[in-house]
C-alpha cells in the first residue's frame, strides 16, 4: 500500500485479498519431519507456536524482538515477508540458515522452490502471474542445534538494521557438525543470501571464540560486498557485518550450552 | 458505482453498513465516515501507530487497514472501550500519572495497553515496554505510560475495569470548563 502510494511500484489493476484464508494459511506444523508454516502465519502467531519454545528455532524469538513493532506483528505475514523480498526481509534472513523452501500454488498446479532460487532480484520473487506463496517449509533440526539471528541499528526498534545476520549451528560436543550463516545481502543486489565460504570454514572445526574471530575475520572482507547509501557507508555496513556475525555466532553456540 | 465494496461490520458496539471504494482507509472510515475521532493520523504509514484500534482484539494501524476488507469484523476505537459516563480503568490509569503531555499519540496507547491487558492481566515491565514500541510519542513521556499500564493492571487485578467519570473528576479536582 504504501509503495504504491510512494508511487514506487506501478498501481495493479485488480487487488485480491487473500487474507480471507487466514484461517486455512496461518498455522504451523510439526509433519513428517518438516516444520510447515501457512503463509498467513503473522509474526503473533509464529510466537504462539513452537517456534517461540524449543531452542532449535531460537532464532524466531530473536526476528520476532526486532520485528517492526507490536502492532505490526499481528498485521504482516511470513509469505508477505518473503515475498517482498528484499535485504530487510528479516524471515527470509533466518529461514535461508533452515533451509527453507516454500510451496507456490496458481492456477497451473502447485510447486515447492528453495528460498535461494526464488529470490530473482530485489523485490522480484520468481511467482509467475496468477501465483501466490501457500506455505514456507524447511527440514526439522536435529537435536543438538540452535539458530540465532542479530540486527544492527541506531536504533533497537522499528529499523531496517545496517547489518543483519543469522546463524544456524549444530555441535557433537565442541566440534562444529554443521553451521549455515546468511546475510542481509552479501553483495550488491540486496538480497539475503547465504554465506557458504564461512560455513566451509567452519564445518568438522572445534568451536572457540577464537576461531569464530578469526573466520570473520579472514573470510567476510573477502567474500562480501556491502552498498553505500545515506544511511552508512559500504565500509561501516561489512565492519558492523563482521560484529553481527561474530555475535549471532556466539549466541546460537551460547544456547547449545558451550560458551 | 463501480469499485464499491459493501462492508458490514461492528464499531463500538454499533453494527454499520457502508460502501467504501477499495482504497479506503479504516482511519478515513473511522474519522471521516462514522465520526470517531479519536482515531488519529500521525505518519500514515505503519512507524507511529497514533491510529492504532482494535479489529476482532488484535491491535492494528488503521493507517494500514483497507476497509474493503473488514466485512463482518468488530472494531474498537478509543470511544468504544468504556460505556457512556464511564471510563475503562486503563483510561482513569492514565489520567492518574498524568501520561499526557500533547496527547496526541494516547489514544494509540491506551488503545495498545488494551490489547496487552486483555491478553495479560499482570505483565512485567519488558513484556509492557515491548508492547508499547507500538505507539510513538514525541513528548517523550514513555516511563509514564510504563506506570500507566502498571496501575491499569493493577485496577484490573481487583476486578474494577469501568470507572464513574464524575468520581474521577471529583477525585482528581478536575471540572469542565465552560
Amino acid at each position: 500500500m504504501i509503495l504504491i502510494r510512494d508511487k514506487r511500484i506501478k498501481p495493479p489493476k485488480y487487488l485480491v485479498d487473500i487474507l480471507r484464508f487466514r484461517d486455512q494459511l496461518s498455522y504451523v506444523r510439526l509433519e513428517n519431519g518438516y516444520v510447515k508454516i501457512g503463509a498467513l502465519a503473522t509474526p503473533w502467531d509464529l510466537s504462539q507456536s513452537i517456534l517461540h519454545r524449543d531452542e532449535r528455532f531460537a532464532g524466531f524469538r530473536d526476528v520476532w524482538s526486532k520485528f517492526g513493532t507490536m502492532s505490526l506483528r499481528f498485521m504482516a505475514t511470513i509469505g508477505g515477508n518473503i515475498a517482498t523480498a528484499t535485504d530487510f526481509s528479516d524471515y527470509l534472513v533466518l529461514l535461508h540458515v533452515y533451509n527453507a523452501s516454500v510451496r507456490l500454488r496458481g492456477v497451473n498446479g502447485e510447486r515447492v522452490v528453495p528460498l535461494e532460487k526464488l529470490i530473482l532480484e530485489r523485490r522480484k520473487p520468481d511467482l509467475k502471474p496468477g501465483e501466490i506463496i501457500t506455505e514456507v517449509l524447511f527440514p526439522e533440526p536435529p537435536v543438538g542445534a540452535s539458530s540465532a539471528f542479530e540486527k544492527f541499528d541506531r536504533r533497537s526498534i522499528l529499523v531496517a538494521g545496517l547489518a543483519n545476520s543469522a546463524s544456524y549451528i549444530q555441535l557433537e560436543g565442541k566440534r562444529i557438525i554443521d553451521v549455515r550463516i546468511s546475510l542481509d545481502t552479501t553483495g550488491l543486489n540486496r538480497i539475503p543470501g547465504r554465506l557458504r565460504e564461512l560455513e566451509d570454514y567452519l564445518k568438522g572445526r572445534e568451536f572457540s571464540a577464537e576461531l569464530i574471530e578469526k573466520a570473520v575475520e579472514e573470510v567476510i572482507p573477502r567474500s562480501v560486498a556491502k552498498y553505500s547509501d545515506w544511511w552508512a557507508s559500504g565500509e561501516y555496513r561489512l565492519e558492523m557485518t563482521k560484529v553481527s556475525v561474530k555475535r549471532s555466532l556466539l549466541k546460537a553456540c551460547k544456547r547449545l550450552g558451550v560458551v | 458505482m463501480r469499485g464499491l465494496h459493501r462492508v458490514k461490520m461492528r464499531v463500538n458496539g454499533r453494527d454499520y453498513e457502508l460502501e467504501v471504494p477499495g482504497h479506503e482507509r479504516l482511519l478515513d472510515t473511522l474519522r471521516y465516515r462514522l465520526g470517531f475521532t479519536g482515531v488519529k493520523e500521525g505518519c500514515g504509514r505503519g512507524e507511529c501507530g497514533t491510529c492504532i484500534v482494535l479489529v476482532n482484539g488484535e491491535p492494528r494501524n488503521s493507517c494500514l487497514t483497507l476497509t474493503a476488507r473488514l466485512d463482518g469484523a468488530e472494531v474498537t476505537t478509543i470511544e468504544g472501550i468504556a460505556p457512556p459516563g464511564k471510563l475503562h480503568a486503563i483510561q482513569v490509569a492514565f489520567i492518574e500519572t498524568a501520561g499526557v503531555q500533547c496527547g496526541f499519540c494516547t489514544p494509540g496507547f491506551i488503545m495498545v495497553a488494551k490489547a496487552l491487558l486483555d491478553r495479560n492481566i499482570d505483565p512485567s515491565e519488558e513484556e509492557i515496554r515491548n508492547w508499547l514500541t507500538s505507539v510513538l510519542c514525541r513528548c517523550g513521556s514513555y516511563h509514564l505510560y510504563i506506570d500507566a499500564v502498571k496501575k491499569a493492571s493493577e485496577y484490573l487485578k481487583k476486578g474494577v475495569v469501568f470507572i464513574d467519570e464524575r468520581d474521577v473528576r471529583e477525585k482528581l479536582h478536575l471540572r469542565v470548563v465552560g
